[in-house]
């Protein structure tokens, strides 16, 4: 009879446990954004991202925010001009929100509808792929986020009157941990 | 032993008829059949509900037939209700989203004729707090932005006039060879001076628009601002001590004599500022 109740008990507990909340911590990211010229390359770097998601019943809801000056090209003038162009001082943080199933979790290429904020405007990018691998208890993600600058309504910057590639693309690496 | 087995069994598929009950019971949907008035199209409505238990003004709510997948949209009213009449029957999948808000989606069949109401939750959405960024962290101000506009714009300027100095200052040099020396050509001294004094002008215009640049805080130099920097220590200096060497020069050629003393120091200082104040310009000239 015991066998009977922990039985019982063990199927009752169960759904419950599947539909509980579980969160998702971002413990260490690299963003970098490319930026072509006819004359120059240039990349900035930011590790200062800081993500979570929380799921409850199946789905699950990411934010990631990283700071407009925290990226770094080598060269503080031009962060600064970036930091200007992108009107950092008046909206100094990017956002990244999206809606993902939680089984998502077990593909290796996982299509994501991103909703970005930067520079004031709100962009929906949709079925972007990122890559998904899991190492022990942390799943690795990357991916190249197709930013332009006309989509966020940014005036290029410009070296001898040549102005920059409207392309901005951002490649994101991440590393997820299941809370 | 037969009779125990059936009666393990029958007591296995209560207990899982229970657990099924369970998550639905549990699931943030709940989506009660009610009779359709047409035989032909279904309806769906129901009420979007928050965090608080408050209906959900405005919401987005997406509709798409997964047959089809045709879809149809509506917005929430201000109580947080929805409708969506004139459905075909068929299996939909339902998306909600507000401001604010996590989005939530469920499925719905409708039968043909059928009116159904489903009832959703939305939690609330992460915020930048949860992620650990302060308030100021993460809002701006048009202050801040005004103060990186006006940096931009003074140092646009300051490379343009900054520029348009290094013409006359090469011309400067160019007709130091006239100007100095064995010749005593007076023309040749004037033309040296009104050069170097336009040189002069237009090189502390763009130094003025450098300096003045409003700063922005937290911000540490970084790259070949640095060396931009360094170099202006050379050529400032450089750029004040030139011209008066270059007049007590002037006035010793002006009264026959052979150039001497500290005036002699014109020409190498002047050659040594010119340089730093091009390599200024090459240290920065290589970005946007």
């Amino acid at each position: 009879m015991p066998k009977k109740f922990i039985l019982a008990f063990i199927l009752l507990t169960i759904p419950r446990l599947a539909a509980a909340d579980s969160q998702w911590v971002l413990v260490e990211s690299s963003l970098t954004y490319h930026v072509s010229h006819p004359l120059h390359q240039s990349e900035g770097v930011s590790h200062a991202a800081k993500g979570k998601g929380i799921c409850h019943a199946g789905q699950c809801d990411f934010l990631i925010a990283v700071p407009v000056k925290s990226f770094d090209s080598g060269d503080s003038n031009r962060d600064l001009h970036m930091l200007q162009v992108a009107r950092g001082g008046e909206f100094p943080m990017i956002t990244v929100r999206t809606h993902l199933p939680e089984d998502a979790s077990s593909l290796a290429t996982i299509p994501v509808d991103l909703e970005v904020q930067f520079a004031g405007q709100t962009i929906q990018y949709k079925q972007i792929a990122f890559q998904h691998v899991t190492r022990g208890s942390d799943s690795l993600i990357t991916g190249t986020i197709p930013l332009t600058l006309t989509d966020f309504k940014i005036d290029p910057p410009s070296l001898l009157a040549l102005p920059v590639k409207n392309e901005i693309p951002v490649r994101v690496e991440m590393k997820w941990r299941a809370m | 032993m037969h009779l125990r087995a059936a009666k393990v069994a029958v007591a296995l598929f209560i207990l899982v008829l229970i657990c099924f009950i369970s998550i639905s019971l549990h699931a943030q949907t709940s989506i009660p059949a009610t009779t359709g008035s047409s035989p032909e199209s279904s309806s769906l409505s129901g009420a979007i509900i928050g965090a608080t238990g408050t209906g959900v003004a405005n919401a987005k709510i997406a509709i798409k037939n997964l047959a089809t997948g045709q879809s149809t949209e509506t917005q929430t009213d201000s109580t947080g209700h929805y409708s969506l009449p004139n459905l075909a029957p068929g299996d939909y999948e339902l998306a909600v989203s507000a401001e604010g808000y996590s989005t939530n989606t469920a499925k719905v069949s409708l039968a043909p004729g059928a009116s159904k109401t489903a009832d959703l939750t939305l939690a609330g959405a992460l915020s930048l707090q949860d992620l650990g960024f302060s308030s100021d962290q993460a809002q701006g101000t048009a202050a801040d932005q005004a103060r990186l506009n006006k940096r931009s714009h003074m140092l646009m300027l300051h490379q343009r006039i900054g520029l348009i100095a290094a013409v006359p200052l090469i011309a400067t040099v160019a007709t130091s060879f006239g100007a100095g020396g064995r010749s005593t050509s007076t023309s040749d001294r004037y033309l040296h001076l009104a050069l170097g004094s336009a040189a002069g002008d237009l090189y502390f215009t763009s130094a003025y628009f450098a300096i003045r640049a409003p700063s922005i805080p937290g911000t540490t130099r970084r790259g070949p601002i640095r060396v931009h920097r360094v170099l202006a220590w050379i050529h400032g200096p450089g750029m004040i001590l030139t011209p008066i060497l270059g007049a007590i020069a002037f006035d010793q050629k002006s009264k026959g004599e052979r150039v001497h003393g500290i005036a002699s120091a014109h020409g190498p200082v002047a050659i040594v500022t010119a340089a730093a104040y091009g390599a200024a310009i090459l240290s920065v000239s290589l970005k946007f």
